[in-house]
């Protein structure tokens, strides 16, 4: 039972990261009607400026996300305005093949630059845990939990409460109507694709101390983030937290009932049931 | 027939080429370019003529390779065992297609995604049978034979090169013979308008299978050509994303949906990929004045040869930008535009 | 007394809580032109995705030709022998006018020539042979909608549907339109037509069926309709083109 309890507990804990790098590609699916295949690169982008504050300044990871955050928005900004903007209107496999070719040139001018060697950013706690009646914890899985939980409270009060929120909203609702309302669709779109960016950020920050940091590393991310989004319902931000808590959870636990090297496999059969069955997300079509 | 001269002309003159060139190496940059086009006409088939981008042709791509090569090792000679892997990949490709063909857009895109990356994963698992991460060398090929007559026992890069020629050739000649016949126009019409075409009596899942078991069996067809060629092969090289999306940049780069689009290119690729790895933009630049040992100098002559894929990621950007047709289309637009 | 070409039986269909066509019973005999009207949202095109296959009817049944042919695919309707139009008009942009209505064309054949023969004539019926070899995309509206009745017209339908085929054109194309309808009808096709220039639609139909709210409220002759109290309320009388 024990066992059980911490294969879904790291679960829970590794999805809300998953949670974090799908609500970002699911904001800027809403917004945009473009999924962001370089999703996973921003991430890596995240951990390789997590990984440098850290080496150069000797900012702690988690604190680091306050400066790797504002990073990322004003890289996604950039690329949003430059590049996607240009093809909102064009097929979406165009805007699909844009995105993996940012993906290409974010990832291999990080090989160019780092090498494509393996990083590891240890702290004084990346490998202590915590024990809470016979389960064990990763220590910095905890922190990179509640961290999550408080961004992600802060983007639902952003989104619900204040005025840019409910404009970002409007404009995933119906981008020719908020339009018409007055809402600047287009600075929407740079923003909600710059906070896409440093959710994508934050994440990196998060995980930097317990994953390995190397260039190719954000291809992974970009995909399960496809399956929390798929899973939740694409656009659909309460559903993707969901979809990250679920993804992280079966995974966790295909790896202890399993095998560790199967649970990745278990998650993509999870995905085409998905697709296949329930496509329109496991919360239906809402969206918020 | 006269647009076609330029391709006979093309054809005969690669046909003597080994007369002349001995070099090893340009014979390599050969077959490579072979390996391109043939990837690239093979996805143009479901992805260029019906509009199916599909990211996951590394599947068939790496059941070719996996294929043959297994089969080699249980002493079934390739030329058997190429087409045995074919027609793995067909019946593969016709349960992924009633599985996915259900999806439009960018759902298609990312569950041919996560075929392939099952597929991957089951061959990095299954070790009995694909020896796992660790891959299968294969060093030596049987000689080809006809009777007792010896035709050719791979000593050399010649016999690969009209092997890849003639399977490059099949290709293109595929591809001319789809897009001209009944089943091209039917692939067209579900890429321009899916709901108009089923409206005009086209049965959408049994042309879009149609189509891509040719697609499967052409990619699968180049994928154990290339495992043979480089005598190697492991999960990620043949099945990995990296794989299906080069299949997709040669046919986009060059432009989707036509003959002459993966042919253009699959050169462009080749040469590019080949050149940077070769070092020679760098020293075309320093040919051009950049100081060899000044910083920019040093760092290019270091690191260019790696970023044949950085460069891959901009010229994507770019031809998505600048020519959403490709270069073929790009060119033909400012042809018409002259006239 | 020979067998309807089609008929609707009782055809209802459900959008969520939405009744897009609620108990829809009507009969199309072989050669005539049936107009189908109604206000925006009477679940017009509704009903057309329901025969031709685009939705299946929540509750009804559909004949046509003899056959039940509701829950039949599209691609299957339409090799019954029926076929349709878009009121949103759905040119096949990147292929040229010809190879649009080859596309139809090769519904009965496998021989790509013998479909290019038989498309050059379509185009001719409709007058676009001038425009074979322009890209469909570049048509303007007018010449899409003709594009879309010959590439209709290439499937060798007995029956045809057509969508707003007039609308958003002016006084000279529509003019052309009723003529091509017409022209039509005169070769032995059925027709039915959705349309909102009553004017037009009492010109070339020989009956009328009239939806509202998903629900039929009235058929019969165009004057028999145009002089119905429950029709003029309902219909006309909200709209301006009410002279029969």
């Amino acid at each position: 039972m024990a066992f059980f309890l911490q294969s879904v507990l790291s679960g829970v804990l590794i999805g809300g990261i998953y949670a974090l790098i799908g609500i970002g590609l699911t904001l800027i699916f809403g917004v945009m009607r473009i999924i962001n295949f370089a999703q996973g690169e921003l991430v890596m982008v995240g951990m390789y400026v997590t990984f440098f504050l850290f080496r150069l300044a000797g900012i702690d990871p988690f604190l680091s996300v306050l400066l790797t955050m504002p990073a990322l928005f004003v890289l996604g900004a950039i690329l949003q305005s430059t590049l996607i903007n240009r093809v909102l209107d064009a097929l979406p496999q165009n805007q699909i093949l844009l995105t993996i070719g940012i993906g290409l040139v974010l990832s291999n001018t990080a090989m160019l630059v780092f090498t494509s060697d393996y990083r590891i950013l240890s702290t004084s706690y990346s490998s202590s845990s915590v024990a809470i009646s016979g389960v064990h914890l990763s220590t910095p899985l905890l922190y990179c939990f509640a961290i999550t939980v408080v961004i992600t409270g802060a983007l639902y009060w952003f989104l619900i409460r204040t005025d840019t929120g409910c404009a970002i909203r409007a404009t995933a609702q119906d981008r020719e109507a908020a339009q018409l309302m007055g809402v600047d669709v287009r600075r929407m779109s740079v923003l909600a694709f710059g906070l896409g960016a440093a959710l994508a950020g934050a994440a990196g920050a998060l995980v930097s101390p317990t994953y390995y940091i190397y260039p190719q590393v954000g291809g992974a991310f970009t995909l399960k983030a496809f399956v929390v989004v798929v899973l939740g319902g694409m656009g659909s931000i309460v559903g993707a937290t969901l979809g990250g808590v679920i993804i992280g959870t079966a995974e966790s636990l295909a790896a202890a009932y399993v095998s560790s090297g199967n649970k990745e496999m278990v998650v993509y059969v999870l995905f085409l049931l998905v697709l296949l069955f329930k496509p329109a997300g496991l919360l239906g079509k809402s969206r918020m | 027939m006269k647009r076609y001269l330029p391709l006979a002309a093309l054809l005969a003159a690669s046909l003597v080429i080994p007369l002349w060139v001995h070099s090893p190496y340009a014979l390599h940059i050969f077959i490579l370019l072979f390996i391109a086009v043939a990837t690239g006409e093979s996805w143009n088939v479901i992805g260029g003529y019906a509009g199916q981008y599909s990211v996951g042709h590394a599947a068939y791509y790496g059941l070719g390779a996996y294929g043959a090569f297994i089969l080699l090792n249980k002493q079934i000679p390739p030329w058997f065992g190429v087409w045995v892997a074919v027609a793995i990949s067909v019946v593969v490709a016709l349960i992924i297609g009633s599985i996915t063909f259900r999806l439009r857009g960018p759902y298609f895109v990312l569950a041919s995604i996560a075929v392939a990356e099952i597929i991957r994963l089951g061959a990095l698992s299954w070790k009995d049978l694909t020896n796992g991460a660790e891959g299968i060398l294969v060093s030596d090929l049987p000689p080809l034979k006809l009777g007792a007559h010896v035709i050719t026992d791979w000593n050399s890069k010649v016999p690969y090169y009209y092997m890849g020629l003639a399977m490059a050739l099949l290709c293109i000649l595929v591809n001319v013979a789809v897009k001209y016949s009944k089943l091209g126009y039917y692939l067209q019409a579900i890429r321009e308008d899916q709901d108009a075409a089923h409206s005009l009596g086209i049965p959408l899942a049994r042309t879009k299978n149609a189509g891509l078991v040719i697609s499967a069996a052409l990619t699968a067809l180049a994928g154990s050509y290339a495992a043979f060629y480089i005598g190697f092969i492991e999960p990620q090289s043949a099945f990995g994303l990296d794989v299906s999306v080069q299949l997709v940049l040669i046919c986009i780069i060059g432009g989707i949906g036509t003959v002459l689009g993966p042919m253009v290119g699959a050169v462009v690729l080749v040469l590019l990929s080949e050149a940077l790895r070769a070092n020679l933009i760098a020293q075309g630049l320093f040919k051009l004045g950049l100081d060899e040992t000044s910083p920019t100098g040093l760092f290019l002559k270091e690191n260019l040869a790696h970023a044949h894929v950085l460069i891959y990621g901009i010229l994507v950007v770019v031809v998505i930008l600048f020519m959403p047709d490709g270069l073929v289309g790009f060119a033909a637009a400012r042809l018409r535009r002259r006239k | 007394m020979s067998a309807p070409l089609l008929e609707v039986r009782k055809v209802s269909r459900f959008f969520g809580g939405v009744k897009a066509n609620l108990d829809v019973s009507f009969q199309v005999e072989t050669g005539m032109v049936l107009g189908l009207i109604g206000p925006n949202g009477a679940g017009k095109t509704t009903l057309f995705n329901c025969i031709t296959g685009f939705y299946p009817p929540s509750r009804g049944e559909i004949h046509f030709a003899g056959q039940r042919i509701d829950g039949k695919s599209p691609d299957q309707v339409c090799r019954l022998g029926m076929a349709r139009t878009w009121q949103k008009v759905r040119p096949l942009a990147k292929l040229s006018v010809l190879d649009n209505v080859v596309v139809g064309a090769l519904l009965h054949t496998i021989s790509v020539r013998q479909a290019r023969e038989a498309a050059r004539e379509h185009l001719r019926a409709v007058g676009l042979q001038a425009r074979a070899d322009v890209l469909a995309g570049g048509l303007p509206i007018g010449e899409r909608k003709k594009l879309e009745v010959a590439r209709v017209l290439a499937t060798r339908p007995r029956l045809i549907l057509l969508d707003e085929v007039m609308g958003g054109l002016n006084a000279r194309e529509s003019e052309d339109l009723i003529g091509l309808i017409l022209e039509i009808k005169k070769r032995g096709l059925t027709q039915i037509v959705i349309e909102h220039d009553m004017k037009a639609i009492v010109r070339i139909s020989d009956r009328i069926v009239v939806l509202n709210s998903g629900e039929k409220l009235a058929e019969g002759t165009p004057k028999e309709v145009t002089s119905n109290a429950a029709v003029i309320s309902a219909y006309l009388g909200a709209s301006e083109g009410a002279k029969a």
